[in-house]
């Protein structure tokens, strides 16, 4: 830190609307405050940075910092959104995965994540369904096919871990594919891709710009996350079929970018309306109501020959009367889609999302500076306050109430509280 | 929006204006305020054709009799299409803000070749069959021809617009080449000729540097344009070779036997005449003895340009008695034709200045200093008198007789070196007299005196002292500006080591190490695993490029890198090069990645934009200086000493920087592109050289960046190519780099500009 130099004109210039921190503050706010505060501290790094390279980090970090904020204010609009959605992964597994700018390495890394993403992805999009695909020599290869099952998934996952990476992926061969199970989705559903690409180059048979074309006209939103550079076919491709690209700039971005795709993307407003028939099977035990009942075996494991094959337990179809053990699923025997109610309950979220906090200066807030979340200091240099029943929180926690929480906790508090 | 630029209205046609691009116009009006010349640098991208023409079209309409026209010189026909595309969005401003048509007449000039509308003669290929032809079929005495002999062709678009077109002046508006040849196809008249005579009324004329540096086409195309232009050279960054190259003249074996035969045909030709027209050869022969009066009265009254061909003194005089008959001239000729072909045959290097040659010329062959510099206007007039159709087959004997005056004109300046054969194969001999001209004020000289305001501007002109050395004139500003940038998108690299921590260097001592090589080749492929897209990478020189790309195949390197990208590579031929070129474009945008492989100072580092993906990486190997042996640079470089107290190492330097500096300059072409500039050779790290680049380079060098090794400029690379993937939008520039009207003015932003350009 030594420096540390009074703010040039050109630097007041770089930051602008007036939020310049005086570089001593920063110093002071990150030995106190440290890795709770993580955006926080972003925002100190880039001021340290600045001083000794120009205008770079600021800007760059300061756009980074606006749009995670933006990311809480724009997914507030009143737009349709794809609850069943249908997403292919196509996981990078070429020679550039070994890289270790990702540690240990970027599969590994890239794999452990995902983990994560599939996770959450169900948690927040239960009557959904993943595919996992893997690129390398050239070649695309499903990992597993499109279902509604973490469990399985992750165990795939967790197995890729041990693969080879070598050759050059194949951006047209995953994606066509993709396509080629995705056109067979109904068309209420949503279809999407998802790629994680680290190699900047790709092998393709044919030319992929005529594959973007037909990605477009079947719908099917591709959306990027580059783990070096930006590379000219994803943009094109992002931009062509409406989804997004982005480029990581380290691990926790990486992450933040992957979460990205756990929020349902708004439907197309050409997309097809449809009255869907759900089933809610009852999870009973064969043996309480029936003394002589035998176990049997779900419907799902039927093709794929591990797991355990015989039950008691189960949920059957209230239509067919067909036993599965997990929910949800579509029933094999009469396509029904199976789901619990617990499952639509949370998929219910994302149609009546918690409103955007307002944004204002520390300094103009009156009384005591303290979160009413996390009952912390309120050291940011904004505070956020709930629009229906004025609680202050401080940034870490508005992100938390809206990203996990999906409610305001000081509301739900002076609702159940008469 | 409506800028008040120092007491000046000026429309601009966009919404938002750069910082820089308010501080280029402030400089601008300065320099025609103060009716002077001007030196202005300005980063590519940056819009600085939208700015010259908005404030000197404004200056034009406030002020239109100070300054009457606009003279914007380009290099190549797609930036004067460019040009001239700008200048009628300015237009189309113009009309809708004052809401009255406009009556400006704007129009591009080119070739024969690309505004021929003849059926026959625009099929031909080349632009010097198409004069050829044009010229068979337009000029005069044809014409007069097919008065007796109706069977005789004819262009019937020039005796169309021969007989209507010059009464009729063009309609105002705004002309691109297109547009010439609808309208001339509309009328039924010659584009070619209509837009030659346009631009004597035209309010702004855009056309390449040749027709006002090459004395041969200034000549005839701008002679008659009004003192009070303003005459713009841009990406003049070159303009001192062009002068040079327009003055100088190369004479071969091949050039002296087509030129007997030149002379042969003559010889033949004028027997005819005389024996079937004598008059003829009589009346030019009287008209020589009134001396070339005619143009000298032009002179005087100031209308034409005065052409460094043809001094003053010369149009006093009449031609001398030993070459006005038409025999007696084509004698001198062949005398001459002998004495040069006598000098062609040696075995050793002969460098002599013109008056040596002057002397010698006349102990061996008797031939006086007088007629030679007659010469030229002598062969124009017997060329006239003897109506030969088609000129084009006497370039030879032309340019002899251009080579005659010029040697015999000039005591100073120029140099005659014969050189046996060529530096790089002394076993065969080629033997070539290069008459070569070192001083390139000498062509520019006549647009400084006439004109003026000269505005002479590029992306890289630094340092900004030199350039009026070595033009010889006196500029009133000169101003270096920076890029303003909400996001740092350039990011050059000074790479001084391997990873081995052997210094990088093209220099003559270690060019062949075996080391330096293998380490180029690793920061190529290291490079090429990181950089999405497109990569382009320069060598010093052809030979230095074949060296090194062999030295790699052996080493297994290029196929390692072709793992991660193609490779193509750029090549003397201009056909193979444009086929590299497009097969590169196409592995760049279908994601493949590639890298082009090519020569500064060639056709790749000069006129191809890497926009975008094109280019994100640029890699300059080694430090290109020109080829130091070579006897004319050599001669070149002590006369810049002896006249202009130049050092040969400070031009030396001077010149390899600046095409460094073109050639990485390629890969950043606006303020929305990002891209890498690698300089790997540790010489560049020194405060000399780094001091030549252009200033909006040399602000992102830092210590940081000087003398890396190849994995520190990786890690830097990846990072910075991490940064500039994250979305970037407009409006994260506006208030930076990026102004409104109310941004503009306000006091903050004001001093903020004044700060952008640097004075020198």
């Amino acid at each position: 830190m030594k420096n540390q130099r009074e703010p040039s004109a050109g630097r007041e210039a770089t930051r602008g609307h007036g939020k310049a921190v005086k570089p001593w503050r920063c110093v002071f706010s990150c030995d106190q405050v440290c890795c709770r505060y993580n955006l926080f501290l972003l925002v100190c790094r880039e001021v340290l940075k600045e001083d000794e390279s120009g205008s770079l980090k600021a800007t760059v970090e300061e756009i980074l910092f606006q749009s995670k904020r933006k990311r809480v204010v724009e997914s507030h609009g009143q737009v349709r959104l794809g609850m069943m959605r249908h997403l292919y992964v196509v996981i990078d597994c070429s020679r550039s995965m070994e890289d270790q700018d990702l540690k240990p390495n970027r599969l590994t890394s890239t794999l452990k994540l995902m983990e994560a993403f599939v996770d959450e992805y169900f948690d927040q999009n239960p009557i959904s369904q993943v595919g996992i695909i893997t690129t390398k020599n050239k070649r695309a290869d499903k990992l597993t096919e499109l279902a509604g099952n973490p469990k399985k998934h992750i165990a795939a996952l967790k197995k890729a871990v041990d693969t080879v990476c070598g050759g050059e992926p194949s951006l047209y061969n995953s994606l066509n594919l993709a396509a080629q199970s995705l056109k067979h989705m109904p068309g209420h559903t949503s279809r999407e891709i998802l790629i994680v690409l680290s190699s900047l180059t790709t092998c393709d048979p044919a030319n992929i710009y005529e594959l973007i074309k037909t990605l477009k006209s079947l719908k099917v939103r591709v959306s990027v996350i580059g783990l070096s550079a930006e590379v000219r076919v994803c943009t094109v491709l992002t931009r062509e079929t409406g989804g997004s690209y982005h480029v990581i700039l380290d691990e926790s971005h990486f992450k933040e970018l992957l979460m990205l795709h756990v929020k349902p993307p708004p439907a197309s407003s050409s997309s097809e309306c449809s009255l869907i028939r759900m089933g809610f099977p009852q999870h009973t035990i064969a043996s309480l109501s029936d003394q002589d009942a035998k176990p049997s075996f779900s419907m799902s494991h039927l093709d794929s020959s591990s797991g355990p094959g015989l039950s008691l337990a189960g949920y059957f179809c209230p239509q067919c009367h067909a036993k599965y053990t997990e929910l949800p699923v579509e029933c094999k025997v009469c396509g029904l889609t199976l789901v619990s109610a617990p499952h639509l309950a949370r998929s219910f979220h994302h149609l009546f999302p918690l409103q955007a906090f307002t944004e204002t200066p520390v300094e103009e807030l009156r009384g005591d500076r303290f979160c009413q979340a996390c009952q912390g200091g309120l050291k940011d240099k904004s505070v956020f306050t709930c629009p229906a029943c004025h609680s202050v929180f401080c940034m870490e926690c508005d992100l938390f109430i809206h990203d996990s929480l999906h409610c305001c906790p000081c509301c739900i508090h002076s609702q159940s509280a008469p | 929006m409506k800028l008040n630029i120092d007491g000046l209205l000026v429309y601009f046609p966009y919404d938002y204006i750069y910082p820089e691009q308010y501080s280029y116009m402030l400089e601008l009006k300065r320099t025609l305020d103060a009716k002077g010349h001007g030196v202005l640098e300005m980063p590519s991208g940056t819009g600085k054709t939208i700015s010259l023409l908005s404030l000197i079209v404004a200056y034009q309409k406030v002020f239109p009799l100070e300054v009457t026209k606009l003279i914007y010189c380009s290099r190549t026909v797609p930036e004067i299409e460019k040009v001239v595309e700008e200048l009628r969005k300015l237009m189309e401003f113009y009309s809708k803000q004052t809401g009255q048509s406009n009556n400006f007449l704007a129009l591009a000039l080119s070739s024969r070749k690309n505004l021929c509308i003849h059926p026959e003669v625009s099929a031909l290929r080349f632009g010097k069959e198409v004069d050829g032809k044009c010229h068979s079929l337009t000029a005069s005495y044809i014409r007069a021809q097919r008065h007796s002999n109706p069977d005789q062709p004819v262009c019937r678009f020039y005796e169309e617009f021969d007989a209507v077109g010059r009464q009729v002046p063009l309609p105002a508006g705004i002309y691109n080449l297109d547009d010439l040849k609808d309208f001339g196809r509309r009328k039924g008249w010659c584009p070619y000729y209509m837009a030659r005579y346009a631009i004597l009324h035209a309010n702004i004329v855009v056309y390449s540097y040749h027709y006002l540096l090459d004395p041969k086409i200034a000549d005839m195309v701008s002679k008659e344009l009004s003192k009070k232009s303003v005459v713009v050279f841009d990406e003049a960054h070159n303009i001192d070779n062009v002068c040079i190259d327009a003055m100088s003249v190369n004479i071969t074996r091949r050039t002296l036997d087509r030129c007997q035969t030149n002379v042969d045909t003559l010889q033949t030709t004028i027997q005819k005449i005389k024996e079937t027209d004598s008059a003829k050869l009589k009346e030019e022969y009287s008209r020589l003895v009134e001396g070339l009066k005619e143009a000298n009265v032009a002179r005087e009254t100031d209308v034409y340009l005065s052409n460094p061909v043809l001094p003053d003194e010369i149009l006093k005089e009449a031609v001398p008695g030993t070459i006005r008959t038409a025999e007696h001239f084509v004698g001198f000729l062949r005398r001459f034709l002998e004495y040069l072909k006598s000098r062609l045959r040696v075995q050793h290097v002969v460098q002599e200045s013109a008056p040596q040659f002057l002397k010698d010329i006349f102990e061996k062959v008797c031939i006086d200093r007088k007629p030679l510099r007659f010469c030229a206007e002598r062969l124009q007039s017997l060329l006239r008198t003897l109506e030969i159709a088609d000129i084009a087959d006497f370039s030879a004997v032309t340019l002899i007789s251009s080579f005659a005056t010029l040697v015999s004109t000039y005591s100073q300046g120029f140099t005659i070196i014969i050189e046996p054969f060529e530096d790089r194969t002394p076993t065969i001999a080629n033997p070539v007299l290069h008459f070569s001209c070192m001083d390139p004020s000498i062509a520019i000289k006549p647009v400084f005196q006439r004109f003026q305001s000269v505005v002479i501007t590029s992306g890289t002109l630094s340092p900004l002292d030199i350039y009026p050395k070595i033009l010889d004139f006196r500029p009133v500003t000169m101003a270096s500006f920076t890029m303003t940038l909400a996001r740092t998108c350039l990011c050059p690299l000074i790479v001084g080591r391997g990873n081995d921590q052997v210094a990088l260097s093209s220099k003559f001592e270690t060019r062949e190490d075996f080391a330096v090589i293998r380490n180029y080749g690793n920061l190529l492929l290291e490079m090429s695993a990181i950089v999405p897209d497109g990569i382009v990478a320069f060598f010093t020189s052809y030979v230095y490029m074949e060296n090194i790309v062999a030295s790699w195949y052996e080493q297994g390197i290029l196929e390692n890198i072709q793992r991660n990208k193609l490779i193509f590579i750029e090549t003397p031929d201009a056909a193979e090069t444009s086929m590299a070129l497009e097969k590169y474009q196409e592995a760049c945008e279908n994601g493949r990645g590639a890298i082009l492989l090519s020569v500064a100072r060639g056709k790749v580092s000069e006129g191809i934009d890497f926009v975008h993906h094109f280019g994100r990486a640029v890699i300059m190997f080694g430090v290109p200086y020109v080829y130091t042996q070579s006897r004319i640079l050599k001669a070149r470089l002590e006369y810049l000493r002896d006249q202009f107290q130049i050092r040969e190492n400070d031009f030396l330097t001077f010149d390899a920087m600046r095409h460094a500096a073109q050639c990485v300059g390629r890969a950043i072409r606006g303020k929305t592109d990002y891209g890498l500039m690698i300089f790997a050779d540790k010489r560049y790290a020194r405060a000399d050289k780094r001091g030549k680049l252009p200033r909006w380079i040399q602000e992102h060098i830092n210590d940081g960046s000087l003398n890396l090794t190849v994995d520190e400029t990786v890690q830097l690379s990846k990072h910075f190519l991490r940064q500039m993937a994250q979305p970037f939008r407009q409006e994260d520039q506006l208030g930076l780099s990026l102004l409104t009207l109310e941004q503009l003015e306000s006091e903050e932003m004001l001093q903020k500009i004044s700060q952008i350009a640097h004075q020198t």
